[in-house]
């Protein structure tokens, strides 16, 4: 398969020659390929892999390792909610909790609209404004129940509007053109 | 500033070359700092912790640079604040290092309990058990007992096969990342990976088949834990109850040493048998490493299919005979055809096996008609003159030196040379490789040089015409830059083999090589350690076939006989129009390889063997011998070491040696009475071939300590490769080392024109052959019959990725997977998975319409 | 003298009146002490599946080398012990077998434990070697025999239990 080499010729190209070493560039390139490909699915994998002329198990390992890397797929918005410990103090577990049953799937399960998907996370630097969670990459905090439906309801409105945020393949394509 | 540091390890002083870790400094002078991730072939990394030491340095004053003292006149040395470890601090002069304060040793035993924590404590049923450096450490270090409960355990899945041949037990993965490490820096296959973080580390690999790497089983032997193990050896045994046994591969030409680990079994009828191969340390030849065939094509030696009692035909049935009734059924019909026999051996037989094989047809029948049945490399003569000079490692070529590599594919054909080329142009040798495509070391050369078909020879003449010039460096030419960057080198070793070429091509491209070597720029390549040629030959005894005689133009030593007798092709015409009547087969299969059509006009055939071969099957009489596994004996890799193995599993059946059944034949014809031991017929060659002199079987065994320290008590620092305790070798010294050796006239091959698509034969490791299918673990992987052509070559024949294809060359087909790869030169198509073709050939391919299931092993 | 004679025959006469020690053995059997150490047996779980996982730590601590163990693999389709480990073959050579009670301490899972038969006795030096079908004791009431098929993941740990060292 050559999606993103279709898709993202010219980003791709942009990329490259950001880096002296080909091999460097595996981290955007995972990007593009998470968004062409929906998520890190093994296809997407060795399509990065034959593009940088490294192995699959390699880009495999790097999507292991970084949690914004999906290997299952995921819905339109990823709520990444922290519960780490002083999350945790600040009420995080009952916040997940909450989450789940308002959305009625279980932690890493996506709603059936295919929406939402509900993660927990390590710390993300909000200790202080927990319980909180990271909305494709935006920080919400001080969140509360009915904080939260404000929230579901805002990217509700804002799927069905199709206006949306700059997502990160957005960002690295600027980036690559810059 | 001297090279040399000298540091203080707990009282006791060391000097060191700079640069020297201080767990190797330590390990110098025996001081065991405990490690797990550390290995003394890796990059360090310090992950584990387990090497944390006290490390003090002078301190000097800021200003002036004086060294401080105390009061008492002292140097005053600077702590730091914390351990440091051991296996990431390079040595400084003046360097106080502590390995046994309270502090060293509650950080080891807090290390340990913390890998403790997930670790199952399972090692009842661990293959590791008995050989496990945590074990071990836990027993020498640890605490005794762990605050942590037991029952807080992450249970990780325990059965997670890597592929068919390794499997990983996530749950005792320690997480040092030594076999991500070694398939990455070492043999850069890096097909395996983490995944994840924290304790949901696992190791992953992606690669199809999983694992895909000719060095897998190496992984298991550097594994500190039992998190990997092979498939081979799974359960098979407790590593107490193993008795090993020295022994060498039989495989290709680098003579890896190895030791063969055996038990005796109850499903075996209570023999003993071989339950794993292990690398045995030898720095000059494979390290401590080998290759996978090596470790898991050993199941022949046990295989039931062997042939156990002497077979005589009787009214056209092959009968079971004692062995007195065969042998002198033998002898006398030999002497009978005295004037019209030949003999033809396998080049996997020993030293003793052959040069008693050449002693029967020279002096016992007085005949010169033998040879190899199956000749593809030529130059034996020419590496007696410029191999390899003795004294020489591999190891020790790097920056200012160069190799070059010609027509091999040396990571198919003799994998351990392909890793120690490979980290010769690592530590900055110049490696040229020549060839008619690209070979996986081609990423490692500094010079690549591809040929049309058909001009392997002029290329190497122009290499070798363009190594006479002086020439400016900047030339854009790359032959002639490859050929300045060669001659200019300190130290050149070079490599050749037969990849498209026939045998009378490779006699004159051994000749050109020598020409090269012996260019004098300064010393000239020849006579000093780490220069000379190396054949890449296609057996692990092919060098000893041209030591001990088995040519039908050279004696033992590379005496010329006045009559040369029969070359095998010869014979096989002699057999064939009925000028033969008598043929001598050992260790080869002539009819199934294809070299022989049938026994023709012969009036007597004779096969000695293991097996029950096509060959066998239409001989007179067969005499059944024993595999390398059940008896002494010695071969001779391609870089001339003369190796011992030994005796490691009973017989099987009423098996013999292969030297002693020819001692007796041998005794039969009047040679007088046999030796009785492997090593008397060693005394009687070191006495006849001049290049074996004052060797025996006292000095082949001859061991010196070696480094990196590996085996022995301390399994942790380099693994379970085992201690050589049991013979390095002897190189022995080529004619170029004491004399001048002219340069070799080479004929002018001639050109001969060629059109369409040419076909080449490529090695592949796992080429199916008799002794591997007898290894089932390796059924998956074995190479079937493939061609890969370029896309342009592809699309004109009317064929695509993924296709199958009917190839017919040399009137045989072959049914392939076809691969359109852009790597190959237009004009080639490449055959793999298939028996050896000589040369360039051309090639019916045909597109196989019907889609047919790809036979897979099971 | 005649008390003397007396006192003798008093001594044998009392003797004849008490019920006699002699066991009728082999009809009678004496019971044996609780830590008598007989032949060995190859213990089972409840629900049928062997104790031994053939890791040979008895063989390994066996002070005569009586005890030879082979290993395989166990697959879920045919089950002989929970985990990944079961001895294919057991062999116990009861005339090297000191009855030390070693292999008992070396067991990690309590397979085997030397029981109370004591009649081992053999008319050739063959049938003195005990296989494993001979040690193991019978399957348990409502368990099933091995190799049994089992649903996948559910024996995947070779020690199901681990107690602290009594």
């Amino acid at each position: 398969m050559a999606l993103i080499a279709e898709k993202y010729a010219e980003e791709i190209e942009g990329i490259l020659k950001r880096f002296p070493d080909k091999k460097s560039a595996v981290l955007p390139l995972m990007h593009l390929a998470q968004q062409a490909y929906g998520h890190m699915s093994r296809e997407a994998m060795q399509e990065v892999a034959d593009i940088l002329e490294i192995s699959p198990t390699h880009v495999l390992a790097l999507s292991g390792f970084y949690s914004l890397y999906y290997e299952e797929p995921v819905g339109k918005y990823v709520l990444e909610i922290c519960n780490d410990l002083a999350c945790a103090l600040r009420g995080a577990d009952e916040f997940v909790e909450m989450v789940c049953h308002k959305l009625g799937v279980p932690v890493d399960g996506t709603t059936a609209d295919g929406l939402f998907t509900v993660k927990t996370v390590m710390c993300l630097g909000a200790c202080d404004r927990a319980p909180m969670l990271q909305c494709n990459l935006k920080f919400e905090e001080h969140l509360d129940e009915e904080k939260f439906d404000q929230l579901i309801a805002r990217l509700r409105a804002e799927a069905e509007s199709g206006k949306e945020e700059p997502s990160v393949v957005e960002k690295i394509m600027a980036y690559a053109k810059s | 500033m001297s090279d040399l540091v000298t540091v203080t390890i707990d009282g006791v002083e060391v000097t060191v070359p700079q640069g020297t870790l201080v767990v190797d400094a330590a390990k110098m002078i025996d001081n065991d700092i405990p490690v797990f991730c550390y290995h003394p072939k890796l990059k360090p990394v310090g992950m584990c912790r387990m090497c944390l030491v006290e490390i003090g340095v002078p301190m000097r004053d800021r200003a002036t640079g004086e060294v401080l003292r105390n009061e008492d006149g002292s140097v005053r040395l600077n702590f730091g604040r914390g351990l440091q470890t051991a296996c990431t601090v390079v040595v400084s002069d003046g360097m106080v290092v502590r390995t046994a304060t309270q502090p060293v040793k509650d950080a080891r035993e807090a290390v340990i309990e913390f890998l403790l924590t997930s670790h199952p404590l399972d090692c009842p049923i661990c293959d590791k058990g008995g050989e496990c450096p945590l074990q071990n450490l836990t027993m020498r270090y640890g605490r005794g007992e762990s605050r942590f409960d037991f029952s807080n355990k992450i249970l990780l899945d325990k059965h997670v096969p890597l592929g068919e041949l390794i499997y990983l037990d996530r749950q005792r993965c320690i997480q040092c990342a030594r076999c991500i490490r070694f398939q990455d820096e070492v043999v850069d296959d890096p097909v395996i990976d983490f995944h994840n973080r924290g304790r949901r580390l696992e190791i992953v690999t992606l690669s199809e088949p999983g694992f895909d790497s000719y060095w897998s089983g190496n992984t298991t032997d550097i594994c500190p834990v039992g998190a990997l193990t092979t498939a081979d050896f799974r359960f098979g045994a407790r590593p107490w109850e193993l008795t090993s046994v020295a022994s060498v591969c039989t495989h290709c030409p680098v003579g890896c040493n190895t030791t063969l680990d055996t038990r005796r079994e109850a499903i075996a009828g209570g023999r003993s048998v071989i339950k794993r191969v292990m690398p045995r340390q030898n720095e000059w030849v494979n390290e401590i490493w080998i290759c996978d065939k090596g470790r898991f094509v050993h199941h022949y030696a046990d295989a039931p299919t062997r042939l156990k009692q002497p077979l005589v035909r009787k009214n056209g049935q092959l009968v079971e005979a004692s062995w007195d009734e065969a042998l002198d059924l033998v002898a006398g019909k030999l002497q009978q055809h005295k004037t019209a026999v030949a003999g033809l051996a396998g080049d996997r037989l020993s030293n003793e096996d052959l040069y008693l094989f050449q002693k029967l047809f020279r002096e016992g029948l007085g005949s010169n008609n033998i040879d190899l049945a199956n000749r593809r490399l030529a130059g034996g003569d020419v590496v007696a003159q410029v191999g390899l000079a003795s004294g020489s490692n591999l190891k020790e070529l790097g920056a200012g030196d160069a190799v070059l590599v010609v027509a091999t594919d040396l990571h198919e054909e003799a994998p351990v040379w392909w890793l120690r080329v490979k980290q010769a142009a690592e530590r900055g040798a110049v490696v040229v490789v020549a060839n008619l495509r690209p070979t996986r070391l081609d990423k490692f050369a500094t010079h690549r040089l591809h040929y049309a078909p058909g001009e392997a020879l002029s290329t190497i003449r122009q290499l070798v015409n363009l190594a006479k010039v002086e020439m400016e460096t900047a030339d854009s030419d790359p032959l002639a830059a490859a050929a300045d960057a060669l001659i200019k080198a300190k130290n050149m070793v070079v490599f050749y083999g037969s990849e498209g070429l026939t045998y009378e091509e490779t006699d004159a491209l051994a000749r050109l090589l020598a020409n090269l070597l012996l260019v004098k720029n300064g010393e000239g390549h020849v006579g000093r350690p780490n220069n000379g040629l190396i054949p890449v030959w296609p057996h692990s005894n092919t060098q000893g076939a041209w030591d001990m005689g088995v040519h039908p133009a050279f004696a033992p030593g590379y005496k010329p006989v006045s009559e040369p007798g029969l070359r095998a092709t010869d014979i096989y015409a002699g057999v064939a129009d009925g000028s033969l009547k008598a043929l001598f087969v050992i260790g080869a299969d002539p009819v199934g390889d294809g070299l022989m059509a049938d026994r023709g006009q012969l009036d007597f055939l004779v096969v000695q063997e293991l097996f029950m071969t096509k060959t066998a099957e239409l001989a007179d009489v067969v005499l059944p011998a024993q595999s390398w596994a059940e008896r002494e004996g010695t071969f001779t890799t391609g870089e001339r070491r003369v190796q011992r193995y030994y005796m490691a599993i009973p017989p099987i059946g009423d098996s013999r040696p292969d030297w002693q059944i020819l001692a007796q034949i041998n005794e039969r014809v009047g040679l007088g009475k046999p030796a009785f031991a492997a090593s008397l017929v060693f005394n009687e060659i070191a006495k006849v071939v001049p290049q074996y002199k004052g060797m025996d079987y006292r000095s082949l065994a001859r061991v010196e300590k070696q480094w990196p320290d590996v085996g022995g008590e301390d399994l942790y620092y380099g693994g379970t490769a085992h201690e050589n305790r049991s013979g390095l070798g002897q190189q022995w010294a080529c004619v170029a080392e004491s004399a001048t050796v002219e340069r070799f006239d080479v004929a002018e091959q001639p050109v001969i024109a060629r059109d369409g698509l040419q076909l080449v034969r490529v090695a592949a490791l796992y080429t199916s052959g008799t002794l591997i299918e007898q290894s089932p673990v390796l059924h998956h992987r074995m190479a079937r019959p493939t061609i890969q052509l370029a896309h342009a070559d592809a699309t004109a024949l009317g064929l695509a990725d993924d296709d199958r294809a009917e190839v017919t060359v040399n009137s045989v087909t072959y049914e392939t997977a076809v691969r359109v790869n852009e790597q190959v030169p237009a004009g080639l198509v490449l055959l793999s998975g298939v028996p050896y073709i000589a040369g360039l050939t051309t090639a019916q391919i045909r597109k196989l319409e019907t889609a047919v299931a790809q036979p897979t092993g099971d | 003298m005649i008390t003397e004679i007396l006192k003798g025959m008093f001594t044998t006469f009392k003797h004849l009146l008490q019920p006699p020690v002699t066991i009728q053995y082999p009809e009678v059997k004496r019971p044996v002490r609780y830590r008598f150490k007989g032949r060995h047996e190859l213990k089972r779980y409840d629900n049928g599946l062997e104790k031994c996982i053939g890791c040979a730590l008895c063989a390994a601590a066996c002070p005569a080398d009586a005890i030879f163990v082979e290993a395989a693999e166990n697959t879920d389709d045919e089950r002989y012990s929970p985990g990944e480990r079961y001895a294919r073959v057991y062999e116990i050579n009861m005339l090297r077998c000191i009855f030390c009670g070693f292999c008992e301490d070396a067991c990690p899972t309590e397979a085997i434990v030397l029981e109370d038969n004591y009649e081992l006795s053999f008319y050739d030096r063959a049938s003195a070697i005990y296989t494993k079908e001979m040690l193991l004791v019978p399957v348990p009431p409502g368990g099933q025999p091995t190799p049994q098929k089992v649903e996948p993941g559910k024996y995947d740990r070779a020690i199901p239990e681990m107690e602290d060292p009594k």
